[in-house]
């Protein structure tokens, strides 16, 4: 068995090893942006942007289901990338913000909406569709982006996986937001809000699992 | 107490500055910064260890070292490093305890108490001081050798070179701002 190494030999050795490359959130922030685009340009493609988006976008509901979402993800990557450097403070409540917009468009709605259709407006047609494509879309970017955040150094891997997945899940949703057609508050607070909730998850795991170092 | 803050200051300055260095690859500026660390993070371990024997607690410190190696560049240079590095430090002697089925209770601020006083025999190596203490004018140069490393108060200083308590403070404090500047240029 060799001697058990001196800490002055050990600071010798790490001094002359070459420092690391560099952690730069500026990077990972254009991988996810990259990322989202190609996800959400594949998407389009395929399915198609909403035909009358144009006149649609006059409705402030509209706009709040890519605004709102927009926000979110915004808020939430530079929450992601600051809870990646240790010693840094972390202030959660700006997330709360979009959602409570979200919660106050739901009451409104709900004062304009006759009883017998309040579920049916709720359920909406493509609830499943909508889950499906927000969580598919996001996997890639999500789990690249993990990849990308082990070079910083969280010091709650779990927090900052979920805060990179409800910016991926957020980011994906306002790009989606532009093909849907179910503009009832609704239906989007509650189905937006579940597949962001989902890919948040995910990323909670995931950052559980792969952001320790 | 107010000297020890003008202690800490400037220590943190020299801390910032070697870790700057380290991280555009001087590698002495490294070595220093980690032999300028290392008593601090001894401190808190051993005081707060007992659930591990001795002998294991410089095999934790050694963990603490490399990690702060591998993720030095996490610190941004506009931050001030010893919140990165304490929130680092629990964060890593935390884990080590637990891999080695221990725990530990270690409060941030355990990490903030152990200075100066357990640390005072190298606050920062007495070459580092009179390289940065060359670069400033003598008088003031004098007082903060007075003050800062032979550990005397402002009056005290203040008399050796002629000045009123309340002047020595005032000089003992623009003293310091320049070593500031002085630090920030030889980050440069």
């Amino acid at each position: 068995m060799t001697p058990k190494q001196t800490t002055a030999d050990l600071i010798r050795q790490l001094a002359a090893s070459p420092a690391p490359r560099p952690f730069r959130t500026g990077v990972v922030a254009g991988g996810l942006l990259a990322l989202l685009g190609i996800s959400l340009g594949a998407f389009w493609l395929v399915f198609g942007i909403r035909t009358d988006l144009a006149s649609a976008w006059l409705l402030m509901q509209v706009q709040a289901k890519t605004v709102l979402p927009l926000f979110l993800a915004i808020t939430a990557v530079w929450l992601a990338f600051g809870s990646s450097r240790p010693g840094g403070r972390i202030v959660l409540w700006p997330l709360a913000v979009p959602l409570l917009l979200g919660v106050f468009l739901v009451i409104q709605r709900f004062g304009q909406v006759a009883e017998g259709s309040l579920q049916a407006e709720a359920l909406g047609q493509t609830a499943f569709a909508c889950l499906a494509s927000i969580t598919v879309l996001s996997a890639t970017p999500l789990g690249v982006g993990i990849v990308m955040l082990r070079r910083g150094a969280a010091i709650r891997p779990a927090l900052t996986g979920t805060l990179l997945g409800i910016a991926v899940g957020a980011g994906v949703t306002a790009g989606y937001a532009l093909h849907c057609t179910e503009d009832s508050p609704l239906f989007f607070v509650l189905w937006y809000g579940l597949a962001i909730g989902i890919v948040a998850g995910c990323g909670g795991l995931l950052g559980h699992r792969y952001l320790r170092w | 107490m107010q000297p020890r803050v003008e202690v800490r200051l400037q220590q943190d300055k020299l801390w910032e500055t070697l870790l700057a260095r380290a991280n555009d690859g001087d590698g002495a500026a490294f070595a220093r910064f980690l032999g300028a660390v290392t008593p601090t993070l001894r401190a808190v371990i051993r005081r707060r260890g007992e659930a591990l024997p001795a002998d294991q607690h410089e095999d934790i410190l050694q963990d603490v070292l490399l990690a702060i190696h591998l993720k030095r560049q996490t610190w941004r240079r506009d931050a001030p490093v010893r919140p990165w590095l304490y929130a680092l430090a629990r964060y890593k002697v935390v884990d080590a305890f637990r891999k080695r089925g221990a725990s530990i209770n270690l409060p941030i601020e355990d990490f903030a108490d152990v200075l100066p006083e357990e640390n005072a025999a190298t606050p920062l190596s007495s070459r580092d001081a009179d390289v940065m203490l060359g670069l400033i004018d003598a008088r003031s140069a004098s007082l903060v050798r007075a003050v800062a490393l032979d550990g005397k108060s402002a009056e005290e200083a203040g008399e050796t070179v002629g000045l009123t308590a309340a002047a020595a403070r005032v000089a003992l404090h623009r003293a310091m701002r320049r070593l500031s500047d002085v630090a920030e240029r030889m980050m440069k």
